[in-house]
């Protein structure tokens, strides 16, 4: 048996390795059985798509490795539109529009961040609390109503998620690859960068993996997990916009239910849920591949209702994969 | 070379802290009633009690855990007011709990470097310098005997007695004046003790004055200096190397034997 314990402590350096292992398989499985998976517009739709959330879950992943998470994020993310929705819809410039909306979600994630650490309660219940709270500054905002953007789609729009038409006509049926996809893949390797090459990064990881160690070294705590609130509900509130800008309009329950599939694809990554372990490049491997279930289930004709059950079934294997790779 | 100073021989001997009629009150209990500890340069002092004893709270009164209800507490020979884990570190007392010294999930020249990083800053990036640092790491580790096979190896995937020496070694390489080390061989193989009490005899070598606590004598009888021993919140007394068994120690621990 010794082999077999060799390998697993090397691959407990890698916690991304069985989200990748199962990205494979899913993406072989649908390859064969799923007709015209493999077209330019069924795997740039499924980048685009994951891309929107991606930016979302690189927040709650940075997050959730400092060992606090964050339910209201979804939540915020509604907000965060409304305020971009209804500020250029009523003439203001839609770069200051993109900023006070960005700010705003900064201090909704500041008091989450205040609460948890200041008020010592745990961050489940303390943004179960905002999460119902910011929803409802979300349908205050849009009086219970949708929220639309009439006008010319301005310039911004293009740059956050417009359309990368030198890719999509590369095919026919033409491609759908958006800029969010661009938008992503900066985001997951300045934030794998952060992590894990600057002190950031290395106190991130402390804060999550021992606390009272952390502390007692030096490392400011409480700072740490109040950035991470605050990088985490920017993020969602820029995957918010990014959104808005390819179908400019936003409703009362956008992004409910992403605060879930966030933690499902940190936690497939391999991340772990009290902390101090996993790779930003786990989460982003994991939001891809529920997206490519999801899309490929379509594609196979399976019921949509059976897309919540088959991530639930892959998050219980990844799960039990990883525990048996890092159990040490 | 290690970082930190050397002691002169002449400055061993001398007192590094000194606590004087340390009260300490939790509500109506008292947990100290009045004790004194000294500590001396290049001494190994162990502080041996019961569960319960005061032990535990004398040391965090040390380390700015407790504030003590009165008491004086002098630091090379300067009165100072202790009322942080951090002022007690910026004195250079370094305090290594069995379990809370360390990150498991992070690798060791991670851990030895954790809070005192070497990097550059770019703008608001601080930049680590990860292969000076895994360099340093293994050398200062390597200089007090610790061997190890890579400085990217994880804390987790190490031994109970590694661990503890790896926390040793960084109080050593970043010039600690004081180390205090908390059961630092509970949970420990007799083999792995040996090699903790390897370390700490290296640490004294370096000038370095070491209080630990314990509650099991045998482990620390040789290794020690000096024993000082708690009861009930009161100083039973301090004594030196060659002056009780390890069954007088064990009497007056428990308080079959009056002192």
């Amino acid at each position: 048996m010794k082999p077999i314990a060799h390998l697993r402590n090397r691959l407990s350096n890698f916690p991304e390795v069985v989200a990748l292992i199962s990205f494979l398989l899913v993406f072989l499985f649908f390859a064969i059985k799923a007709e015209n998976f493999l077209s330019l517009v069924s795997l740039t739709n499924i980048l685009s798509i994951a891309s929107i959330k991606g930016i979302f879950v690189i927040g709650v992943a940075i997050l959730m490795i400092s060992g606090e998470f964050d339910l209201s994020v979804g939540s915020t993310l509604a907000v965060a539109a409304y305020i971009f929705a209804l500020t250029i819809e009523n003439g203001m410039s839609v770069l200051l529009a993109l900023l006070l909306a960005l700010i705003v979600s900064a201090l909704l994630g500041l008091i989450n961040g205040l609460i948890v650490t200041k008020a010592r309660i745990p961050s489940f219940i303390a943004t179960l609390g905002t999460m119902m709270a910011y929803r409802g500054i979300a349908r205050a905002l849009g009086g219970g109503d949708f929220a639309r953007f009439t006008g010319e789609k301005p310039y911004l729009f293009k740059i956050l998620n417009g359309e990368i038409n030198f890719i999509n006509q590369l095919g026919t049926p033409a491609g759908s690859a958006r800029m969010t996809i661009i938008w992503f893949v900066i985001i997951v390797i300045i934030a794998s960068i952060v992590m894990t090459r600057t002190r950031y990064g290395s106190w991130v990881y402390a804060t999550g993996g021992n606390r009272e160690a952390a502390l007692a070294q030096g490392v400011r705590t409480n700072r740490v997990i109040i950035t991470n609130f605050v990088l985490t509900a920017v993020l969602a509130g820029l995957a918010g916009l990014v959104q808005f800008a390819s179908r400019p309009s936003v409703d009362p329950l956008r992004g409910e239910g992403w605060e879930l599939i966030a933690v499902a694809s940190c936690v497939i990554g391999g991340i772990w849920l009290k902390g101090g372990y996993g790779t930003i490049i786990g989460a982003a491997i994991g939001i891809i591949l529920l997206q490519m279930v999801e899309q490929g289930l379509i594609l196979i004709g399976v019921d949509v209702q059976l897309f919540q059950a088959t991530i639930g079934l892959i998050l219980i294997l990844a799960v039990i994969s990883n525990n048996y790779l890092s159990r040490q | 070379m290690i970082g930190g100073e050397t002691v002169m021989s002449q400055e061993i001997g001398q007192p590094v802290v000194e606590m004087k009629n340390i009260v300490k009150r939790f509500g109506t209990v008292e947990a100290l009633r009045g004790v004194d500890f000294t500590v001396e340069k290049g001494k190994v002092h162990a502080l041996i009690g019961d569960n319960g004893a005061g032990k535990s709270t004398l040391i965090k009164v040390l380390t700015g855990v407790h504030t003590p209800s009165s008491g004086e507490i002098y630091f090379e020979g300067k009165k100072v007011t202790i009322s942080s884990p951090a002022d007690a570190r910026a004195l250079g007392i370094e305090t290594c709990y069995q379990d809370l010294a360390l990150i498991p999930l992070m690798s060791i020249w991670r851990n030895f470097f954790l809070g005192r990083e070497i990097y550059t800053n770019l703008g608001p990036v601080k930049w680590l310098h990860r292969q000076e640092m895994q360099r340093l790491c293994c050398d200062a580790l390597s200089d007090i005997g610790i061997e190890i096979r890579s400085a990217r190896d994880k804390v987790g995937k190490m031994s109970g007695g590694e661990r503890q020496s790896i926390a040793i070694g960084r109080a050593i390489y970043f010039g600690a004046k004081l180390l205090i080390l908390d059961e630092p061989t509970s949970a420990l193989s007799v083999a792995e003790t040996r090699k903790v009490l390897n370390y700490i005899e290296n640490a004294k070598a370096q000038g370095l004055p070491v209080i630990l606590i314990t509650h099991n004598v045998s482990h620390i009888y040789l290794v020690s200096d000096y024993y000082t021993i708690i009861r009930q919140g009161c100083k039973v007394g301090t004594y030196q190397k060659g002056e009780l068994t390890q069954e007088d120690i064990a009497d007056l621990i428990t308080g079959t034997r009056e002192a």
